[in-house]
């Protein structure tokens, strides 16, 4: 197992900015030429080439595309967990070097620290701040309450449903209060039911918060649902086909014409890239 | 090696199978039946043996309560306890600090992996004249045979775990803010490995009472002497009765153990 150490350097330098109150700032994000290529024993395999694209302060940009198209390792770069061959990503104009608390990671397994309760899973990333304890527990609070699982803060992620599990983890990634929310298909564990609930509930975290989000996922209507514009990748290598502006006003009702459009619309550039 | 170690940490000691603390009244009383049986079946054997052979339990009942009465039976093992304690602290310590530290660390890892694998085969009993060099025939040479043993258990539990940690939550913790290696092993690495690393401690312990007659053999006075002298003599009660004292520690052990295990892993409930 590699240790700390063995990843890039730590993004240090990044870190001051999210050091304050809760200022719900929201952050750009630029790829610039973003590549990846894959050196293993055999062939060389290029994952993701010259992949660029920006995400303005408070938009909410979903990201899509055909499975082995390369939406992990992005996802995976632009959280800085994984080094990119070419190119950079750019976070307020600072290049990402490592993981940093400018940005909130949400995975699809959630990934819950299975030893902490709730409110210490949400607690985590305070201790790393130079907040104190009064703080951190009304900033956890907060969160809770954000997220509806105040009454769960004792409880420990065994004993809770994958929609709650999932709402714990979003409530961790905001509690240091990030720029950018970047999520690796946070609801496609969950029943169909708990994923509309849990998407409308994103929607009004970021309608409340103002934060950034990138959020990558396979299912096409929830990107129409929830994204201000959709950047659509094409496989083979990973690359960006198109990026689709959604002019459906919000809420968006999946009886609506215009969503049924953008829907087709996504579905059919995502065909052309396989 | 690694299979040994498996089913080491595989096997559930004996303390479970009683259903000790469970409350489990069917399998408790099913065992004392099986107990029962194998009594009547050792006293109905033993009737047509010699004593030096196979002494009746009820002759080992006897010795069991002559040792006790006597004061040798709590001597015996005040002295063991003192072998016991500080081997299995020093071994388990040692264990578990190298293996989650060669576990996390790569460097390390390759740095002591020849060391590992030689030292690792040598059984603790072949250590007894280093024992004797180094600390003579004395409570340490003894603690330094039962340390040897606690120790390799240990370290194999621990480096298991650490290895079997989730990359992912390592992820996540740098996402939140984990920067060194030492916030990542103690926030991290501790916490997640902690099933693993508890399960190999406590087979230690038991695997520490077992030794306590290796440790014992080159003279050290204890309840492990008492067994080698009295079989030396033939005098197999006496024998069993110590042997039995053994057993009773560890069972005690065990089910001692078994509650701290338990309320450290709540979380797995």
């Amino acid at each position: 197992m590699a240790g700390v150490n063995d990843g890039p350097p730590a993004g240090s330098d990044a870190t001051a900015s999210g050091g304050g109150a809760s200022s719900d700032a929201a952050a750009s994000v630029a790829l610039d030429g973003i590549g990846k290529t894959y050196r293993g024993g055999g062939e060389p395999v290029r994952a993701l080439d010259d992949v660029g694209f920006s995400v303005t302060d408070g938009e909410f940009v979903c990201l899509v595309g055909p499975s082995g198209c390369g939406k992990t390792t992005l996802f995976r770069v632009v959280a800085g967990l994984t080094d990119a061959t070419d190119g950079r990503v750019l976070l307020d104009g600072e290049p990402v070097t490592g993981p940093t608390t400018d940005m909130g990671v949400v995975f699809q397994a959630y990934h819950l620290f299975p030893w902490l309760t709730v409110a210490e899973n949400v607690g985590f990333g305070l201790e790393r701040t130079d907040r104190s304890t009064a703080e951190r527990e009304c900033r956890v609070d907060e969160m809770l309450e954000l997220v509806g699982l105040t009454e769960c803060r004792g409880a420990y992620p065994k004993s809770l449903s994958g929609g709650m599990k999932q709402r714990v983890a979003i409530a961790r990634a905001l509690a240091v209060d990030p720029d950018l929310l970047l999520m690796d298909e946070p609801f496609g564990a969950v029943d169909a039911q708990t994923r509309e609930m849990l998407q409308r509930e994103l929607l009004d975290v970021w309608a409340s918060t103002g934060k950034t989000v990138l959020f990558v996922t396979h299912d096409v209507a929830e990107a129409v649902t929830l994204a201000d514009r959709i950047v659509v990748m094409a496989a083979d290598p990973g690359r960006v086909r198109e990026v689709v502006d959604v002019d459906v006003d919000r809420p968006r009702e999946r009886a609506d014409p215009a969503f049924g459009r953008h829907v087709s619309r996504v579905r059919e550039l995502i065909g052309a890239g396989r | 090696m690694a299979t040994e170690v498996g089913t080491e940490l595989d096997e559930e000691p004996a303390g479970v199978g009683l259903g000790l603390g469970l409350g489990d009244t069917r399998r408790l009383r099913r065992g004392a039946l099986g107990a029962a049986a194998f009594l009547v079946v050792w006293h109905v054997v033993s009737l047509g043996s010699p004593a030096y052979v196979l002494p009746s339990p009820v002759a080992v009942a006897g010795a069991f309560a002559n040792e006790l009465a006597a004061g040798d039976m709590t001597t015996a093992l005040g002295r063991s306890v003192r072998h016991w304690i500080p081997g299995t602290v020093v071994g388990t310590g040692l264990g578990v600090a190298a293996g989650v530290a060669f576990g996390w660390n790569r460097t390390l890892d390759d740095l002591t992996a020849p060391l590992v694998r030689t030292l690792r085969p040598v059984p603790p009993l072949a250590l007894i004249g280093f024992a004797i060099a180094w600390f003579g025939i004395n409570d340490a040479g003894a603690a330094f045979i039962i340390a040897v043993g606690a120790f390799w258990i240990n370290f194999y539990a621990a480096y298991g775990a650490v290895e079997g940690v989730s990359e992912d939550l390592l992820d996540v913790g740098r996402t939140l803010g984990v920067r060194s290696d030492l916030d990542a092993v103690r926030s991290i690495v501790l916490p997640a490995s902690m099933p693993g690393i508890l399960t190999g401690v406590r087979t230690g312990l038991g695997r520490c009472w077992m030794l306590v007659v290796a440790s014992e053999i080159f003279g050290v006075p204890g309840v492990g002497r008492e067994i080698i002298r009295a079989s030396n003599n033939l005098r197999v009660d006496r024998a069993i009765a110590y042997i039995l004292v053994l057993s009773l520690m560890f069972l005690l052990v065990d089910v001692a153990f078994r509650a701290v295990q338990r309320r450290a892993l709540s979380w797995r409930a």
